[in-house]
């Protein structure tokens, strides 16, 4: 048995695979990937040089640039902000789920990565229903007599940030769960017979344990937010610009690419530090 | 001692619910909306009508949309699959140098914020007059679905047994034979759950669409278009339309990518 399992890969060699093993396999996907997607980014980093002796001209420009400075700093802040309102809203999630029993947690899982897969511009525009002048909030609040006039939740950073932590809770509560479940128990049974109290294991044992992958799902809500488009662009009626809604005008309104190349360029460097960080992070989660 | 962690008990279930109440209430408000007969987007809706999805169905306008869309997301989908089940094949039982690299490089649309690559695509596409034209905006679907096609083959190959592949070779099967009558039906259900994947993911796109597909509209466009205007309640027909789309065929990939081997497959 053992010479027949070593003599099948020499058969395999003997049918003459002319290339090293699977390269015939990735060429189509690679060659495409090549093409239309490395080539067209590495073009558009080279827009962002100019031409001549001041190669960084277009950068010097944004960095002098108010506008440009300040929609930059709103999408950071508005980022920390859903990043902060997805781990507060998350960690209990994740907590609540893991607690379960079996069934309860496949039903709260089913639905939460459901709301994950629904087209981010539908869960977008209920929000429209639910925080509007006229909407299921508004209406409430004035039915309880709290305010005579409708609170303004939407166009303006608040709409934003409930959309955006809507939208992405999903990416940290689902990798964070599946962390807790792996977990050993054991060790939370161990605190238990020695007399540590719930909060002690909660917070000596569990938490720590489970705080790596807090961190790593919290950069990445913090990328995705930096290039989020959609929200902004509806729950925040143009008054919240950020970078991706930025880059939109340059584009398809006042065409100037270069500027447009620039900003892209400082965005796909902020995203690929944090990303990196990311995974640094995901790495010591897993040990 | 005891009447505190009932307490906190209690708490966590309370939070944890109100959560999860949260994240569900678009889904849960959209629905019931789209029944409604009033023009203004009042909840509880007054009473109940299908003027809405009258309004969907009777545009021909959403219907040259909804048609797009589908094109679209059937094309792309069909290519990434092709491209991508065959690469993540090649990154599985390859053996070749470099393989960690190229697995990076497949996986990058993912991590690339989607308007970079937009705007990437949309000067290189203008440069070869394909900005605007249906087979760009392919491209440009295509590109954002086949990480997720590779991601997800190569979870299903991996668990597939490669001396099965070898017993077949050993038995005298040549490789297109192996491969028809062995690793393809093998593989199937993984196959069209991915296929489902790549087609929810292009059929939900906005951003890439926006920049890449001049006059060519698709629901999601339209939808985005609209909504950047003015409130229009036909949107909660399509909304609740859509939802029911994803369900669906998300049940059918998840249940496909369950008979395949791969568990718990999330985006």
């Amino acid at each position: 048995m053992t010479e027949l399992a070593s003599a099948i890969p020499r058969d395999n060699e003997r049918r003459g695979l002319r290339l090293p093993g699977g390269l015939l396999q990735v060429t189509p996907a690679a060659v495409f990937i090549l093409l239309l997607f490395n080539i067209p980014l590495l073009l558009m980093l080279s827009w962002s040089v100019g031409t001549g002796d001041e190669p960084l001209k277009y950068f010097a420009a944004l960095a002098r640039g108010s506008v440009y400075m300040k929609v930059l700093g709103n999408t950071i802040y508005i980022a920390l902000l859903t990043t902060l309102a997805c781990c507060i809203l998350g960690y209990p999630l994740a907590y609540w789920m893991w607690s379960l029993s079996p069934r309860r947690q496949m039903l709260v899982l089913a639905l939460v990565v459901l709301t994950f897969w629904i087209s981010i511009l539908v869960r977008t525009y209920s929000w429209i229903v639910v925080l509007g002048n006229d909407g299921v909030v508004n209406r409430v609040l004035r039915w309880l007599g709290i305010t005579e006039t409708s609170v303004p939740f939407l166009y303006n950073q608040f709409g934003v940030i409930v959309g955006t932590t809507n939208v992405l809770l999903p990416f940290l509560v689902l990798p964070l769960f599946a962390a807790m479940l792996k977990l050993d128990r054991r060790l939370l049974q161990a605190a238990e017979s020695m007399g540590a109290s719930q909060a002690t294991i909660f917070f000596r044992i569990f938490l720590p344990l489970t705080i790596p992958a807090l961190a790593a799902g919290s950069i990445l809500v913090f990328i995705l937010t930096l290039g989020f488009f959609i929200t902004p662009a509806i729950l925040g009626g143009g008054r919240v610009p950020m970078i991706a809604n930025m880059l939109d005008l340059l584009i398809n309104r006042m065409p100037r690419w270069e500027t447009a190349a620039a900003i892209s360029t400082v965005l796909l460097v902020l995203t690929l530090l944090f990303y990196a960080a990311y995974q640094w992070i995901e790495k010591k989660s897993r040990i | 001692m005891d009447n505190r962690s009932a307490l906190s008990r209690w708490l966590i279930n309370l939070v944890g619910f109100s959560v999860l109440l949260f994240l569900c209430l678009p889904i849960a408000i959209v629905i019931p909306m789209s029944f409604s007969s009033a023009d203004t987007l009042a909840f509880p809706p007054p009473s109940l009508s299908l003027r809405w999805y009258h309004s969907f169905f009777d545009d021909p306008r959403w219907i040259e949309a909804a048609r797009t869309s589908l094109l679209v997301a059937f094309a792309s989908s069909t290519i990434a699959v092709l491209f991508g089940s065959a690469a993540a094949y090649g990154l599985v039982r390859g053996t070749f140098r470099g393989r960690r690299v190229l697995e990076a490089n497949f996986l990058a649309p993912i991590i690339v914020p989607q308007v970079i690559t937009a705007l990437a695509l949309y000067i290189y596409l203008a440069k070869f007059g394909l900005l605007g034209t249906l087979g760009g905006l392919i491209i440009g679907h295509t590109i954002l679905g086949l990480p997720y096609v590779v991601l997800l083959m190569m979870v299903a190959i991996r668990s597939f047994d490669v001396r099965i592949e070898q017993a077949a070779l050993s038995l005298g099967a040549s490789w297109q034979e192996m491969f028809r009558r062995v690793l393809i039906p093998n593989l199937m259900p993984s196959l069209l759950a991915a296929w489902i994947f790549a087609f929810i993911i292009s059929f939900d796109e906005v951003i890439v669409t926006i920049f890449l597909s001049g006059a060519h509209e698709t629901i999601p466009k339209k939808m985005f278009n609209e909504l950047v205007l003015r409130v229009n309640p036909t949107i909660t027909a399509i909304a609740t339309l859509l939802i029911g789309f994803t369900v669906i065929t998300m049940g059918l990939a998840a249940w496909l990518a369950k008979r395949g081997g791969v568990a718990a497959f999330a985006r």
